[in-house]
């Protein structure tokens, strides 16, 4: 049965099931668990504004992923070259990449695509009269008043930023104190 | 003395006036029954077209009512699934065909979209439930019967569609695979046991070799796909768990 977490995620009844805890040897049932994973893991970064996912956080307890990768009530857990192989799965359906970089450990999740975080970030400094005005990459990540941004990975800002530019609506400024943007008015088509 | 029938040419001729009036009467007699026999199908069909339009509705809305429906049709002869174009004017009437069509197609939707991960078997009762879900609470209720009638309304499509009586329980196949006996088996513990077999459970219950066990869960595993592997088993270490018999939302 779907099962409600403390931090109010309400995990899907699949998550009871225990060989959803094991990687299938069967290519078609692999398959089927494999999409349910990538869906769950999705839904429960949006649900909390988790951005990244760790091989750690298969290996230790402790951790922000402790309610999706343990089912305590069945004691299964998901085991480390088992979220190895679902990472490697989001990163291939361009749902995350590496990150860092050239490493298989971490991923940068994408519960909503580059593109679009783009145009929240387009959208927030129109509604607070901030465009054509240069902002930091920290005013943007840590801004005094929360935003739909707060909290974003330079990383994943800085592609954000990279889209909106293929449309002539942000460009990247190198300040002293670090790097800056300046947002343009402008459809977007 | 006077012979009845008598002697002479004049017995021939009564004898043959005779034959014409008896065969004159038989034909009236036929006559007249297959007259009453018109009479008698034409009350039936005036009197089952009334009965089929006045309760077309309840009859598809309530299973129970379809079920005593379908039994008299059984009892008198009639089918009212020939189909809407084979049946003719009855099928049209009442709609029943088209009903057991629709709900054919809705039944292949439930086994496409549960395949991948029952490996195209499911328990009858899930199937039923899940119809029951998809056609909402306007579609009316459908029962294990209607299903199976479905089911024989698919089999002209080749697709497999089959009900499977496995351990006294209705399963419903979508696929073109033979369920070998030793398959049958396992699903029939592995209801028993929530959905989950291990070797030694079928070693025990099943009195078979190991190998035998063994080959017949790995022959569901990786060939048919019928059932998930669990490498995390407290007792065995190793558990197979077979979708089909577990109950589950999306």
């Amino acid at each position: 049965m779907a099962r409600l977490t403390p931090t109010g995620y309400l995990l899907p009844s699949i998550h009871s099931v225990p060989p959803f805890f094991t990687e299938q040897p069967n290519p078609t049932t692999q398959a089927t668990l494999t999409e349910q994973w990538t869906r769950l893991i999705l839904s429960y970064a949006r649900h909390r504004r988790l951005f990244f996912i760790r091989i750690e956080d298969a290996e230790t307890t402790g951790g922000d992923w402790d309610e999706v990768l343990r089912n305590e009530q069945i004691n299964r857990r998901v085991m480390p070259a088992h979220l190895s192989s679902l990472l490697a799965t989001l990163v291939a359906k361009n749902l995350a990449v590496y990150e860092p970089p050239k490493q298989t450990r971490s991923v940068l999740l994408f519960w909503r695509s580059p593109e679009e975080w783009g145009e929240t970030l387009h959208e927030w400094a129109t509604s607070t009269g901030q465009l054509n005005t240069i902002l930091t990459f920290y005013e943007i990540e840590d801004p005094p008043v929360p935003s739909p941004l707060s909290g974003i990975p330079t990383a994943l800002l800085r592609k954000a930023i990279a889209s909106l530019s293929k449309t002539g609506r942000a460009q990247i400024i190198g300040a002293a104190d670090g790097e800056g943007v300046r947002l343009f008015a402008g459809t977007g088509k | 003395m006077n012979r009845l029938g008598g002697v002479g040419y004049a017995a021939f001729d009564r004898q043959r006036e005779s034959e014409r009036s008896f065969a004159s009467l038989s034909a009236t007699l036929s006559q007249q029954q297959i007259s009453a026999l018109h009479t008698q199908l034409s009350t039936f069909r005036s009197s089952l077209a009334h009965f089929a339009t006045t309760h077309r509705d309840r009859i598809k809305r309530d299973p129970e009512f379809r079920h005593t429906f379908q039994q008299m049709c059984t009892q008198i002869g009639v089918d009212p699934l020939a189909g809407p174009r084979r049946g003719g004017w009855w099928a049209e009437l009442l709609g029943l065909g088209d009903w057991q069509h629709e709900l054919g197609v809705q039944i292949v939707d439930v086994c496409v979209s549960t395949r991948a991960r029952n490996g195209g078997l499911i328990e009858m009762q899930e199937l039923v439930r899940m119809l029951s879900k998809l056609r909402g609470v306007s579609g009316g209720a459908v029962s294990e019967e209607d299903v199976v009638r479905s089911i024989k309304t698919l089999q002209p499509l080749g697709a497999g569609y089959e009900v499977l009586d496995v351990g006294g329980r209705k399963m419903v196949r979508s696929v073109t695979k033979e369920l070998d006996q030793d398959q049958a088996v396992v699903l029939s513990l592995a209801r028993d046991e929530g959905g989950r077999v291990v070797e030694d459970l079928l070693v025990q219950k099943a009195g078979w070799t190991r190998e035998r066990a063994r080959t017949a869960l790995d022959n569901m595993l990786l060939r048919d796909g019928l059932c998930w592997l669990d490498e995390q088993d407290e007792i065995c270490g190793t558990a197979y768990w077979v979708p089909s018999v577990m109950q589950w939302d999306e």
